[in-house]
C-alpha cells in the first residue's frame, strides 16, 4: 500500500496548512507564505478531546437555560431551545421545527459523537472503513455552522420586538452558552487532524511498515 | 487547455489534505478538478476564468454590501409601532440588551468575515489581472484563509426566514430590499470564494512576485 499510494511524511514532506506548497518541514516554515510547517498538527487529539470536553458541558446549560425572554404585556415568558422547537411543532409549521431540532440539536450532538469516534479511531480503538471516516469528518467540517442559525434568530428577534409595553423581547444566558457550543466545535473539527486515520491505517495493513509517520 | 503559470523551479507536488498522499501536481485543462488517488478528495481545480469570475464576483458582493447596509431586512408593523432590521441593528441590539459577547460575534460572522473575504479577494485578485502582486498581498491571502470559515452569511439567511415565521403570527412582517439583496450576496459570496482554487491563488502570487 505505501509503495502505491506514497505518504508525504516518509520523505520528509508537508504540505504548508495555509497555501499547499510542498516542502521539506526540516525548513520549519513555508518558503512561499510563511506559515509554520509541520507533519501532524500537534496535540490533536488532546486538543480536539479537551474541546469537546468543552463543548458538551456548555450543551447542557445552553438547553437548560432560557435563550430569550419575552415580556409581553407584563407576562414574561422564557423560551428554551427545545421549546420554541416545540411551539412550532404544535402550532404545525412541521417544516421549521424540522429546521430548527436538526441544526439545534441533532448537529450539535452529532458533531460531539462523530468527533469523539474520530478519535477513538485515530487512537487505534476502532477500525472503521476510510470511505465512512472521510464521510464523518467531512460532516463534522461542514455542519457545525448551521447551529447559529438559533443565535441569529435571537438577534433579528431582540432587534425587531421592542414595542414599549406591549411587547419585548431580550436575550437569555443559554444564547451565550450555546453560541460557545458551536464556537468550540468549530474549534475542535478544526484542531483534528485527518491524516492520523490514515497513519493507523497504514500501521494495520503493513506491519512491516519501512519507516511510521506518526514517528517523525 | 489553460493552465495557471507554476512557479518556477520544480518538481510541483501536491499532498491531499485528508490521507496525506503525495502526487506530482500536474497541469489541468480549465473545469477540471484533480482528485486524491487514495482516498478520492479533491486536490485542487483548475476553474473556469478563475481571475476574471473571482474579481467579477467580489467586487459585486462589495456593491451588494453597500445596498445590505443601507435599506431594512425585515419590516414590522406591530402595535402601531413600524420597526425596521437591517445587519447592523441586529449586532446593536444585542450589545445593548445586555449580551455584548453575542452582539460582537454576529456582527464578525456576518458583516467582518464576508467583508474580509470579499474584499481580501479583490485587493489580491485585481493586480494579478496584470501580472502583479499587490503589497502585503500574502498577508492578506493568510487572512482570507483563516476567516473563511467563519463566514455565516447563509445561515444568517435562514435565521431571517424562521424569525419571519415566528413574527408572523404576532404582526405584520414583510420583506425588505435588504433581504434581496442579501440573498444575491450570499450568492456571490459564494460563487467568489469558489472562484478561484487556493493552490493557483498562491500560485500566480508566487508567480507575481518573482
Amino acid at each position: 500500500m505505501s509503495e502505491l499510494f506514497p505518504k508525504a511524511a516518509t520523505y520528509g514532506l508537508a504540505g504548508c496548512h495555509t497555501c499547499g506548497k510542498v516542502s521539506p518541514v526540516a525548513l520549519g516554515h513555508c518558503p512561499r507564505c510563511g506559515s509554520h510547517l509541520h507533519l501532524r498538527k500537534s496535540n490533536s487529539i488532546q486538543r480536539t478531546v479537551a474541546l469537546m470536553i468543552a463543548a458538551a458541558t456548555l450543551y447542557i446549560p445552553a438547553n437548560l437555560l432560557p435563550i430569550m425572554t419575552v415580556v409581553e404585556l407584563g407576562d414574561v415568558t422564557e423560551n428554551t431551545i427545545v421549546g420554541g422547537m416545540i411551539t412550532f411543532w404544535k402550532s404545525g409549521a412541521y417544516p421549521i421545527a424540522i429546521v430548527i431540532f436538526t441544526a439545534s440539536i441533532l448537529i450539535p450532538l452529532l458533531k460531539i459523537v462523530a468527533l469523539t469516534w474520530l478519535c477513538l479511531a485515530a487512537t487505534g480503538k476502532l477500525h472503521p472503513s476510510p470511505s465512512m471516516l472521510g464521510r464523518v469528518y467531512w460532516f463534522t467540517e461542514l455542519m457545525g455552522r448551521w447551529s447559529m442559525v438559533d443565535i441569529f434568530v435571537v438577534g433579528i428577534l431582540v432587534a425587531l420586538v421592542q414595542l414599549g409595553n406591549y411587547m419585548t423581547i431580550t436575550p437569555g444566558p443559554g444564547a451565550l452558552a450555546f453560541a460557545g457550543v458551536v464556537v468550540i466545535t468549530m474549534f475542535a473539527a478544526m484542531s483534528f487532524e485527518p491524516r492520523l486515520l490514515w497513519d493507523r491505517l497504514a500501521m494495520l495493513d503493513d506491519t512491516p511498515s519501512p519507516s511510521n509517520p506518526s514517528d517523525l | 487547455m489553460h493552465p495557471w503559470p507554476k512557479p518556477p523551479g520544480g518538481p510541483h507536488y501536491s499532498v491531499c489534505h485528508f490521507c496525506d498522499t503525495l502526487h506530482d501536481a500536474t497541469a489541468l485543462p480549465e473545469g477540471k478538478a484533480a482528485r486524491c488517488k487514495c482516498c478520492g478528495a479533491v486536490l485542487y481545480q483548475n476553474r473556469p476564468a478563475s481571475l476574471a469570475r473571482a474579481n467579477a464576483f467580489s467586487i459585486s458582493a462589495l456593491i451588494l454590501m453597500v445596498v445590505v447596509h443601507s435599506f431594512p431586512f425585515l419590516v414590522m408593523d406591530a402595535a402601531g409601532i413600524r420597526t425596521s432590521l437591517n445587519l447592523a441593528s441586529a449586532a446593536k441590539a444585542l450589545i445593548h440588551e445586555g449580551s455584548p459577547m453575542l452582539g460582537i460575534a454576529l456582527a464578525f460572522f456576518t458583516i467582518v468575515t464576508p467583508l474580509v473575504l470579499a474584499g481580501g479577494l479583490v485587493y489580491v485578485c485585481a493586480p494579478l489581472l496584470i501580472g502583479k502582486k499587490a503589497p502585503g498581498a500574502m498577508i492578506v491571502a493568510k487572512w482570507m484563509n483563516k476567516t473563511e470559515p467563519w463566514n455565516m452569511i447563509e445561515v444568517f439567511l435562514l435565521g431571517v426566514l424562521v424569525s419571519l415565521l415566528k413574527l408572523s403570527k404576532v404582526a405584520d412582517v414583510h420583506f425588505g430590499i435588504g433581504f434581496w439583496a442579501f440573498g444575491a450576496l450570499m450568492l456571490c459570496m459564494a460563487a467568489a470564494v469558489a472562484g478561484i482554487d487556493r493552490d493557483e491563488l498562491w500560485d500566480r502570487l508566487e508567480v507575481a512576485k518573482r
